[in-house]
Order: C-alpha cells, then structure tokens, then sequence
C-alpha cells in the first residue's frame, strides 16, 4: 500500500468520523406525524369522505377517557385499482398506543372485528379512548380496507398530561375477576420462561463444562462414537426428560385449574348497518372539472337544482379530509378543527347567490389553496386514473345541512395560458 | 463422574492443544455460534409465525399451535444434524431455543416495550423450551435421527400447546364490553391500537378445523405433529447438506477423488507435493 492510498483511507475515516461527530448538532426536528400525505390522492380523495372529525378534548391527563368520533361517507367512485370495502374496520392513527381503545362503535354498533361496509352510505363512529403515554400526539381515524390497507383520515393533535406510571386499566371479567392489561399475566409468563431457560441453560451447560467441539470431533473421526456417549449423559438425560414432562403436565393442569372458564379468540364479523338515507332536496353535479396546476386550484362546474322548500347556499368543498370553505361554510367550520387542514378562503363560485327552491343552476366553483401542494393531492395528475371525489356541504335557510357527494374526471391545466 | 479424560486421551491433543481447543469452544459456542443463531433464527421466526408470536390475540386455538412448531423446528433439526453427527452432542435444539429466547426478550424489552410502548404481557413470547429439551433428549436416547423424527418432532409439537397454556391460559378469560363477547386477548388487542395492523389482519380461528366437533386444539396439535416430523427431517437433510464438508484430491495420475473426511486434508496434505487438492466445501 503507498503512502498515497493510506491518505486516501485515513480521508475517508476522517469523513466518517466527522460525519457522525457533527450529526447532533445539525437541526434534526422529529417526526410528527404518520406519512398520510404520502397515501396516493385517489386512495384519500376517492375512497372514505370524513366529515364532523371531533378530537373531544385535545388536552387529557393520564386515565382520563376521550373521544374520537365523526362521520364518513364511502365514494360512490370508489376507485377500481382498490378492494371493494368487504372486510373492513376503523382503526385509529397514533403513534403506538399513546391511547387504550376502550370501545369503538359505528353506527351504535360494537367494531371490536372487522366488517363489510356499503358504497355509497354514510356511517358515524364513535371510539372511546383512555389516555395512556403523555406527549404530544397526532391521532387520526383510519379507515382500514382488507386487502386494500389503512387509509388515513385527517389527522389532529392530541396532548396528554401526567405520568405514564400512574396509569392503571382495570377491567371486570365475566368471571368477576379484576386484571389490569398493563400488567395482567406478565410476572406468570416471566417466571415460566424464566423457568423454562434455567432448565435449558442447565442442559447445554450440562455439556458445556466438559469438551465440546475439536476434542469431540477428533475422538469420533478417529474411533467413533462409544467413548463419546457417556453413559451418565442418558441418565441424566432420561431425567430431564422426566422433569419436562411432568413439569408441562402439572403447570397444565395448574393452569387449567386456575382458569376454568376460557372462550377462543372472537373472530366473527361485525354487522353495520349504514345510517338512513337522509333525504335531500339538493341535487349537483360535475359536468365539468379541471385542475390548474400552477394556479393550484381545483376547478369545477356544477349542475345543482334544488327541489326542496326552502334556499341553499353552498359553503363548503371538503376532500381527503381538508375543507375549502367561503365565509358562509367558514363561519360554520368547528374551530377545533385542525387549522392547518382548513382553507377558510379557498371556496369561490361565480355565484354565490343561493339557489332558489325549484331553481337549476350551473355554477363555476374553484376550491384553490397550497393545500392542494402541501397534502400532496396534487399527485392526481400522475394517476392512470385522473378522478377526483368529495363532499359539498350547504345549508338550507332553516340551517338544515346538506350534505352531497361529487366525482368527476379532471383535466390537467399545465400552463397559466391553458387556464 | 465423566469420561472426559478418557475422551482427552483418545483426541491425541497435547496439554496446549486441549487448552486451546476449551478457549476455541468458548469463542465459538457463545459469541459465535449463539449470536449467530439468535440473529438467524429470530429473523427466520419472525417472518414465518412472527404475528403469532408477537401478539396475545394471535395466539389461537388453530393456527398457532401449527404454524410456530413447524417453523421451530427447522433450525433445531439443522442444529441437532450440526452437533450430533459432527460431535454427538445433543443439546442443538435447546440451544436453537435459548437463541431464540434470548432474540425474542431482547426484542421484547428494546421494540415493543422501549420503543414502541407495548405492555410486556400483550407481546409474551410463546416457549419452545421443553419441545426442545424432548427433541434433544430422544436423540440422545436413540442415538438415531429417524426415530427422533418420528418421536422427537411430534413431542415437540405435541408439547408446545401444554407448555404455554400456564403462560396464556389467563388470556382465554371472557368479558363482556358493550354487550360483545370477548376474549381477553381479544380486548387486548383491540385495546393497544396497532395502526398498520387491523383487525382483519389476523389469521385465527379461519379454516375448517373448528367443525371437528371443538376439539380444534387437539387436531391441530396433530396436524402439526405431523408436519413436524416431516419438516424435520427436510431440515436435518439442510443440516446435512450445508455442514458436511469434502474436498477433492487430484493424483500424480491426474485421477480425481472426492475425500469426505475432512481429517484427512492434514493427512494428505502434505502429500500435496504429488497430489493436489482442490475444491470442496468447508
């Protein structure tokens, strides 16, 4: 080796070393949330249209109980690339479980299984939740389709206070038992494998303490095995033998003694029922929709005609779990909800004038905010499949809210002349 | 007590090759071979019953009982070859176990507890400790792997449900939320939210089986019995295949032998001024 390519690999070394030297002081900000935005836009927009997200108390001490809820309409241009939602279950979004799930219920019905679910309906969800790991957390419901995988919904801070130390989850049984899932069963297993490893230790050590390898190696290539197979090794092995036998028949019978009762795992499957069709006296189409890139807008035409009673106005575009609202839809966004999620100026129709009981219109709406870049929904251009769905929000006079599903092909505007 | 003096004299080793040939023992048994099987055998075991020994509400009367035996007892079987044919010691497939165990508790402890906030009793590794100790045990008692297949591999899987039952039996313990009926496992695992792991995701209690009049336990202790012992001796074949080791040897006639006795390449080596040897695997 020259001089020349020792330099050369001390370089390298030093690069190396200095690399990981500075590697804490650079600006490294943690993670904060789970990579929704990286789920394709089609999977948020065209799948699960989440709508009234509530993160019921976002500020929690350890064991006390809250609440995810809100409701969901499944897209009727449920994309074709994706599993029909068969099986599916509503999950929840953390990182790890910063919560304890304490019931989950869609609809007023128990989700511990998963279910089948209907395209096209609507459902409501309500998950129990008992604070756990203090922090600053980012939860989000989830939608999860077999086959297809978790679709994340839009996501909300959450922060829970206290000491995880204090937190206890003591659960009745049915066979008036107390266990606590924090530590139910841990010293029982412990000690078991503690036991099991001793016996297991003793074994090999057993063999250990004498030669084990070249020595051996050599007597059985030169003599074969007689002066190797000791005949106390089968004593003790006949009693070992004995021992582990009779050790797993009476810590069965043990256990079964102690725990007479015991069900399998439930494995069924939960029966929704969709909420009832509302009815609705506002109807609306796309017949038209594109997507201005540079503008970063979404542009549609919409045919509505109202066949109710009373007038409708139009206040809210929400997709992937973001809202587009005008001041009308503003002023009746929760503001718990996420702001970050919201373009409270982002909804603009050339008519905001609200529609007339039997009155057709057709009017130019454009929903356009960074949001489309930042959550990445811009992505839609790159599909095979160039769709997009959503919900319309509007309101009748009486403050009736309406609630319609859209989707339509959009066209791609490249250039600001196109537009 | 032992023959061990016996077996030092009829190695031939002089005092400073036996000396050396303990330290070998101890550099390769514990820092080589062990970490090499932990991390071998936990990854094997983690990607083909990984679920079902991760989590409680895995932990099945079906598919668990089936799917972890059968995927233990590969490397024991290879292990057991490795050790029995090349030194008669039986202990490879407890020590394949305690390899695992020690992979299992050290991820226990660091992924799901430390990292990832899992209470220890929700990811409870499952024991294969006293299957292992059976398998050992009959292969030292017949001195013949076949029969050890036979009797040995379906003790092993045989016993692996009795075994854990003192360890899990608790789990199986019914509670009622919300008017549904659970086992504890069951709320355990609906309680510890696992975002990327919904519910449909496990594989329990599916199949057939649980028409067998409710005796699936029973029946997949059988069926994995059987798988077992077949599994076993496809593996002790793999033990043997990667661990026997032979060399080639070319004569001055250009005539060429295949040499199985690996002792015998400090014999003919020497020789190799005629001969030349080639080849082989170690």
């Amino acid at each position: 080796m020259t001089a020349k390519h020792v330099f050369k690999l001390w370089m390298i070394r030093l690069c190396g070393v200095v690399t990981l030297a500075a590697t804490p002081a650079l600006d490294i900000t943690p993670a904060f949330a789970h990579g929704e935005r990286s789920q394709e836009p089609f999977l948020r927009m065209r799948t699960v249209n989440w709508y009234d997200t509530e993160w019921v108390g976002k500020s929690t001490k350890v064991n006390d109980v809250t609440e995810l809820k809100g409701k969901f309409h499944l897209s009727e241009d449920w994309p074709r690339a994706v599993v029909k939602p068969t099986r599916t279950f509503i999950n929840v979004g953390s990182p790890s479980s910063v919560f304890v799930r304490l019931s989950s219920k869609v609809n007023g019905t128990p989700m511990f299984v998963s279910g089948p679910m209907e395209i096209g309906r609507d459902y409501e969800y309500i998950v129990k939740l008992k604070a756990r790991l203090p922090g600053h957390h980012h939860i989000h419901p989830m939608f999860a389709v077999k086959e297809a995988g978790p679709i994340a919904g839009p996501g909300g801070w959450m922060d829970i206070t206290g000491r995880y130390e204090d937190f206890t989850n003591p659960i009745k049984t049915l066979t008036n038992e107390t266990f606590d899932s924090e530590t139910m069963g841990s010293m029982t297993g412990i000690a078991w494998h503690f036991w099991w490893i001793a016996l297991g230790i003793f074994w090999v050590g057993y063999f250990a303490i004498r030669p084990m390898y070249l020595i051996r190696a050599r007597v059985l290539a030169a003599y074969g095995d007689e002066i190797l197979l000791d005949p106390i090794d089968r004593k003790v092995g006949v009693a070992v033998l004995v021992l582990t036998l009779t050790v797993v028949v009476v810590g069965y019978m043990a256990a079964e003694a102690k725990h007479p009762i015991s069900v399998p795992l439930q494995a069924g499957e939960a029966k929704i029922k969709p909420m009832p069709i509302k009815p609705n006296p506002l109807t609306v189409d796309v017949i038209h929709a594109e997507y201005d890139v540079p503008g970063r807008a979404l542009r549609m035409v919409l045919h509505a005609t109202n066949n109710g009673t009373q007038p409708v106005t139009i206040g809210e575009f929400t997709t992937a779990g973001i809202r587009f609202t005008n001041k009308f839809g503003a002023s009746r966004v929760d503001p718990n909800y996420p702001a970050e999620l919201v373009a409270s100026a982002g909804l603009t129709m050339d008519n905001e004038a609200p529609i007339q009981p039997g009155q057709t219109v057709d009017i130019k709406v454009e929903s356009k905010d960074v949001l489309w870049e930042v959550q990445r929904l811009v992505d839609i251009l790159h599909d095979p499949d160039q769709r997009f769905a959503g919900l319309f929000l509007s309101w009748t006079d009486s403050g009736e809210r309406l609630i319609n599903p859209v989707w339509a092909p959009v066209l791609p505007v490249f250039t600001r002349m196109g537009a | 007590m032992f023959r061990t003096d016996e077996i030092i004299k009829a190695s031939k080793l002089p005092p400073e090759g036996v000396a050396m040939s303990r330290k070998i023992d101890y550099i390769y048994f514990i820092p080589i071979l062990f970490v090499t099987i932990v991390g071998t055998f936990h990854m094997h075991t983690a990607l083909l019953c990984g679920d079902w020994d991760f989590w409680l509400d895995w932990k099945d009367r079906q598919w668990w009982p089936i799917v972890t035996p059968v995927t233990l007892i590969t490397f024991c079987a290879a292990l057991q070859y490795y050790n029995w044919v090349n030194y008669r010691q039986p202990f490879g497939a407890t020590l394949c176990i305690l390899a695992l165990g020690a992979g299992k508790w050290i991820a226990v402890y660091t992924s799901w507890w430390w990292w990832s906030n899992y209470p220890p009793n929700f990811v409870m590794p499952a024991t294969a400790i006293p299957g292992a100790l059976v398998l050992d045990i009959t292969l030292l008692l017949t001195r013949n792997w076949t029969l050890t297949a036979v009797i040995g591999a379906w003790m092993f899987a045989a016993l692996f449900y009795p075994s854990n039952w003192p360890i899990f039996a608790y789990s199986h313990t019914p509670l009622v939320v919300d008017g549904a009926l659970l086992s504890w496992a069951d709320y355990m695992g609906f309680m510890y939210v696992r975002t990327g792991t919904p519910e449909y995701i496990r594989m329990i209690e599916v199949g057939s089986l649980r028409t067998f009049g409710g005796h699936s336990t029973m029946i997949s202790a059988f069926f994995a019995a059987f798988a077992s012992s077949l599994m076993y001796i496809l593996w002790w074949q793999f033990g043997k295949f990667f661990c026997t080791s032979y060399f080639y040897i070319t004569d001055d006639r250009q005539r060429t032998t295949k040499v199985w006795d690996v002792f015998a390449f400090a014999t003919l080596g020497p020789q190799g001024d005629k001969a030349k040897i080639s080849g082989g695997k170690a």
